[in-house]
């Protein structure tokens, strides 16, 4: 027993070294990299993909870890992409700031809740169901949209779009109040330690008396509002809805599973996520600042996903 | 406990009696009028052999299984359709074998999960108030210091079963059943768990507990009862009747013809194990069977038998020590090279290891021998189909056709097929490992007749199981298993059910005195 | 449990009905385009609706019914398309001789499965993930070869025997790709239901503790397994891009989707739920009728891409419901 909290610990241990060796090479290398308004700039630009990754750590956490019958919302890329169009779509017809993010958030919760149905109800496996839910969100954002640009412009998404207090940007505030909700949501609330025992052990869930299936439709609902809130931040930080939001989803499954490394029991949480997200903006933001290629990113991210899983398989498998 | 329930030493209601409980699976009767009745604040045991109903009864007890017919009455008042829920509202908490616990929760958030308790009315849990309400009531209720913060995987067997009992008497419940509490945990801590329930009792509390090992049994209950073949023979004070009166009960005596006669054989040595360890499982075994024999394996659950079945064909890896098939040194941990040699596995988890329920009996039938029906790897059908129905009629399947799925076969039959898998690849060293449990009794009888056959043919068989009518009925010896040793080495016609049963459950020949685990 | 032939004789129960669900609908579908559109029942749009949409879609979903036949998945079906046809088209494009390109592309394509085959088999990584990796990773190669994306065109004048092969050529009066998706079905239909190895694959995705416990050589058959699924899946690319004489990087993450929707559109078929290619070639027929049709009677790409995704749901939905009961 002793012998697996040690290697518990190595992981975490590992990764935030990782973490902090990349931080500290990128501020060697790249003179601009550790200044105020460089680190509030990927804040900033993180804030999409960590409102759809918190969505994902939700659903994960609810279905448990097992890819295949657990939990995963491929659909949230899909859902932000269909949310920003809905967004822009009913702004650039003039409909005001308040109708547009309510419709827009209001899309993020139906996709979810098709989400739910699909997996609680007609036990479609999660993957199978958000996949095809996933496609059925990207051909409605092409309905709407006709493969274009949809420019937006209101006053609520320059004010998103701009500085707030001390200059820095005001997504990235935001991102850090949703991510300081969602922890008092998951981490703390008696709801959230539930929704763990729902995804780490069902039949211990159901023995204590838990409601199962609210939980885990539950979740799917939190991921589509997240998929909605990101639909909003994107149409802000893009002057409205562009096509290819489906890029993202890698990203975001990434995101989710790295996280689990920081949590001492090897699961996802939404501090962890909010790590991964950075960790990941940060890496990209470096390579551009020494000027590597970006095309460099989606291949770090696989091998970053590879070795978390192995390792982290392997840890399991020696704790068993 | 803060407030024991009440109990008047005057009346004694029953805490929960059932009355001609009747449950049948597949026209198998695993239960056929039975009766139990428990005493307020008394420990009540309940033994029988595997397949005596036990597990049919206490699943019904949880609202997991619903019966047939009969009665369940619980504090004198009829209930029924009861369900897990239901039966914890009406104060009965269940501690199954297999653990219901969150592995990557705190001890402290297992013990509370559905009651945290909260920062005032925010939705928010106090983690202090967790941390300090686990600990205290780990010291109150088994005298321990266990972290509050541990992670429950981290922690011992024992420790998770100490968790999932506390967690059950945090509702100060009026009842507790315990399936096998001790089975796997090593000498001391089961002490200690025998000690804190017999304290509990005399706080009130009522306890039905499910355990093999007799001698347990015997320290902790003021009454037993004794199942077999799905009815309550008797129910008697462990303390006034002798082991040897318990395993009687126990054991059926109106076998009859069920084994097939044959001369115990004496080929040369086929399967030899040497020195075989494997941690946390079993140490230091060695064994040999010979062609044409047929040796028993037996021990409780926890003492290594089904562990050394499983190293021994390969699916697990020994630390230490050699396996041998005539002569020819196994790889360890390789099923493939196993089978190569000519091993044969019977799983103990037929619909999981044993057969593919999906596929055909045809594809399940072929699947060991494959080879000799695909030269060049491309099958041929028509001697597949062939062979196929030569089996069928040789083991006497009972389905349709060679084609219909294996999912739509009794028990008895899909064992069948999984004998039939080995015979197609001609296998000369089988290891069965209960190869009968759920099977019905006519069914049974045609796999003992096989298995004879099979070692009047030359096969070296090893068959584990637990029912001893079974191994006193088949095995020419018999080799008992005791916390991962080799307890003893019997012959079969020199020993009488009630030894092996002795043996079995107290891991010596003697009348069993203190070792209560 | 028992008395299963007493069953075999009774009455279909509705439910048995539904499994035909994906036959009717192709039935039904057919007809209805037919009579709504003037063009459906072409023989020009036939061969256009089986070259462009079935054989491509039709050959890369083999590899995915074989993966998910051994109870696995396979994301990087498109990885492995566009390693091949990028492989394919690049030696041609530098000079290289057409065997060597047609090499390079299979060769491209296996490597991809053999990435697949050592995280998943040896590393012991869930398919689902792995193959996710695998699709990262590609993504970045394809992105690092191409300058970011730009697709490789070969021009017009290309003196290639091999464009007009593969693409344009007809032998017996049937296009040359269809004859090619017409080669592979059959290979793999003998090797899921005539092989040693197919069988093997079977009891895998059936069974995997049965697998096991019989001795059988799983971590080997697993790791065929994706190597033959890359390898098939780097046919459909070289065929792909063949056929528009070009490369056109991520091009082949498109057919993933429709593959696996595909793949359990025809898991509903048979009474086991298990994959068939017989069942997959009926759900990439139907997927191909429902594209081809809703063009025809003017719905636009977007729209399609809405139908076909609310297709595959139901179809999803179906299938489960049926599993759940069985």
């Amino acid at each position: 027993m002793p012998r697996r909290r040690h290697r518990t610990g190595w992981l975490r241990m590992g990764s935030l070294a990782a973490f902090t060796v990349v931080f500290v090479g990128f501020a060697i290398a790249a003179p601009g990299f550790l200044v105020v308004g460089n680190i509030a700039n990927v804040v900033d630009q993180s804030a999409i993909l960590g409102v759809l990754a918190f969505g994902m750590t939700v659903v994960i956490i609810g279905g448990g870890g097992d890819v295949i019958t657990g939990g995963i919302d491929l659909s949230l890329a899909g859902n932000l992409g269909l949310s920003a169009a809905v967004f822009a779509v009913l702004s650039q017809s003039g409909s005001g700031d308040v109708l547009a993010v309510v419709a827009a958030l209001a899309s993020g919760v139906a996709v979810g809740f098709v989400n739910a149905f699909a997996v609680v109800r007609l036990r479609i496996l999660p993957l199978l169901a958000t996949l095809a839910v996933m496609n059925i969100c990207a051909g409605v954002e092409l309905v709407l949209t006709h493969n274009m640009v949809v420019q937006a412009r209101s006053s609520l998404l320059s004010r998103l779009a701009g500085d707030g207090p001390f200059g820095l940007p005001v997504l990235a505030y935001l991102l850090l109040a949703i991510a300081f909700v969602l922890v008092l949501a998951v981490q703390c609330s008696p709801t959230g330690l539930r929704l763990y025992a729902v995804g780490g052990h069902r039949e211990a869930a159901r023995a204590a008396g838990l409601a199962v299936e609210r939980h885990v439709g539950g979740s799917y609902l939190v991921s589509g509002l997240c998929g909605g809130i990101g639909g909003v931040f994107s149409a802000a930080l893009l002057n409205g809805s562009t096509p290819g939001s489906g890029e993202m989803l890698l990203s975001i499954v990434v995101a989710a599973l790295l996280g689990s490394v920081f949590s001492r029991r090897l699961v996802p949480t939404i501090a962890g996520t909010l790590l991964a997200v950075l960790f990941i903006g940060f890496l990209i933001n470096g390579f551009q600042l020494i000027n590597v290629s970006s095309y460099w990113v989606s291949g770090v991210e696989g091998v970053l996903i590879l070795f978390v899983v192995g390792t982290t398989s392997l840890v399991r498998r020696e704790m068993s | 406990m803060t407030a024991p329930p009440s109990v008047t030493s005057a009346v004694r209601v029953e805490a929960l009696a059932v009355r001609g409980l009747v449950k049948t699976f597949g026209g198998v009767r695993a239960l056929d009028g039975a009766n139990l009745t428990v005493a307020t604040g008394t420990i009540h045991g309940l033994v029988g052999q595997n397949g005596a109903g036990k597990s049919t009864l206490i699943k019904i007890i949880a609202g997991i299984y619903r019966p047939d017919a009969g009665v369940i009455t619980i504090r004198g008042r009829p209930v029924d359709h009861l369900t897990p829920a239901r039966v914890t509202e009406h104060g009965i908490h269940m501690i199954h074998q297999d653990r219901l616990l969150v592995p990557t929760f705190t001890v402290a958030e297992a013990l509370f999960l559905g009651q945290e308790p909260r920062r005032g009315a925010l939705p928010v849990i106090d983690r202090r108030a967790l941390r300090s309400r686990a600990r205290e009531a780990l010291h109150r209720i088994f005298d321990i210091d266990l972290s509050p913060d541990a992670l429950v995987g981290e922690l011992t067997t024992a420790q998770q079963q100490i968790v999932q009992i506390t967690r059950a008497l945090l509702n100060q419940p009026a009842m507790l059943v315990l399936d096998e509490p001790t089975a796997a945990l090593v000498r001391r801590d089961a002490e200690r768990l025998l000690a804190t329930l017999l304290r509990l009792r005399d706080q009130g509390l009522t306890i039905l507990y499910i355990s093999h090992y007799l001698a347990e049994i015997e320290r902790l209950c003021d009454q037993v009862t004794v199942l077999r073949n799905g009815v309550d023979v008797g129910t008697v004070d462990p303390r006034q009747t002798s082991t040897t009166g318990l395993i009687s009960m126990m054991i059926a005596r109106d076998v009859g013809d069920m084994f097939p006669r044959r001369k115990a054989g004496a080929g040369a040595p086929a399967l030899i194990a040497q020195a075989l360890s494997q941690q946390d499982a079993f140490s230091d075994i060695s064994l040999s069977v010979r062609h044409g024999e047929i040796v028993g394996l037996t021990g409780l659950v926890g003492s290594g038998a089904k562990e050394l079945a499983r190293c021994l064909f390969g699916v697990t890896t020994p630390d230490q020590g050699t396996i041998s098939v005539d002569g020819q040194t196994l790889r360890p941990g390789d099923p493939a090279a196993a089978v190569a040699a000519g091993v044969a596995m019977v799983p103990e988890d037929r619909r999981g290891h044993g057969v593919a329920l999906r596929l055909s009996v045809r594809e399940n039938t072929t699947l060991a021998g494959l080879k000799r029906f695909s030269p060049f790897g491309l099958l041929n059908r028509k001697a597949e189909h062939r062979e196929t129905d030569r089996l069928i009629r040789a083991l006497a399947i009972r389905t349709p056709d060679g084609n219909s799925p294996v999912r739509d076969l009794s028990g008895g039959n899909q064992q069948k097929v999984v004998l039939a898998k080995w015979l197609s690849c001609q296998s000369s060293v089988f290891v069965l490992d209960e190869p009968t449990v759920g099977v019905d009794i006519g069914a049974k009888v045609e796999i003992y007749r096989l298995i004879a056959d099979l070692a009047v043919d030359g096969a070296a068989i090893l068959l584990v199981s637990s029912d001893l009518m079974e191994l006193s009925g088949m095995a020419d010896r018999i080799l008992v298993m005791y916390r991962g040793r080799i307890a003893a080495e019997l012959l079969s016609r020199e020993t009488d059910a009630d030894t092996l049963m002795r043996f079995v459950t107290t891991g010596r020949g003697g009348e069993a005195d203190a070792d209560a685990a | 449990m028992t008395n299963s032939w007493l069953r075999a004789g009774a009455p279909p129960k509705p439910r048995d009905l539904l499994r035909f669900g994906p036959v009717i609908g192709f039935v039904g579908l057919f007809v209805f385009f037919s009579l709504a559109t003037s063009t459906f029942l072409s023989a020009a749009n036939l061969r256009s609706v089986l070259v462009n949409h079935f054989s491509i879609l039709g050959i890369a979903s083999l590899g995915m019914t074989l993966v998910i036949a051994a109870g696995g998945i396979d994301l990087s079906i498109g990885t492995a398309m566009d390693m091949a046809s990028l492989g394919f088209i690049e030696v041609l494009a530098v000079g290289g001789s057409t065997m060597a390109a047609l090499a390079t592309g299979v060769a491209a394509a296996l490597a991809v499965g053999v990435v697949n085959a050592v995280l998943v088999a040896r590393l012991r990584i869930t398919p689902f993930l792995a193959t996710l990796g695998t699709l990262f990773i590609g993504q970045s190669v394809e992105q690092l070869a191409t300058g970011g994306g730009q697709p490789i065109y070969l021009v017009a004048g290309h003196p290639l025997a091999i464009f007009n092969a593969i693409g344009t050529g007809i032998v017996a009066d049937v296009p040359v790709a269809l004859w090619i998706a017409a080669g592979a079905i059959a290979g793999f239909f003998v090797l899921l239901g005539w092989t040693r190895l197919g069988r093997r694959v079977v009891v895998l995705g059936a069974g995997p503790g049965v697998a096991r416990y019989t001795g059988l050589p799983v971590r080997r058959d697993t790791a065929l397994v994706f190597i033959a699924a890359a390898g098939i899946c780097g046919v459909a690319g070289i065929v792909s891009s063949a056929t528009i004489r070009s490369y056109v990087p991520l091009a082949g993450n498109a057919y993933l989707l429709d593959a696996i929707g595909a793949t359990f559109i025809g898991t509903t078929l048979g009474r086991d739920g298990r994959p068939r290619i017989a069942g997959t070639l009926l759900g990439v027929l139907l997927l191909s009728i429902v594209k081809n049709g809703l063009l025809l009677i003017g719905w636009t790409f977007e729209w399609q891409q809405v139908g076909t995704g609310i297709l595959i749901f139901l179809v999803l939905a179906v299938s489960f419901g049926h599993r759940r009961e069985a």
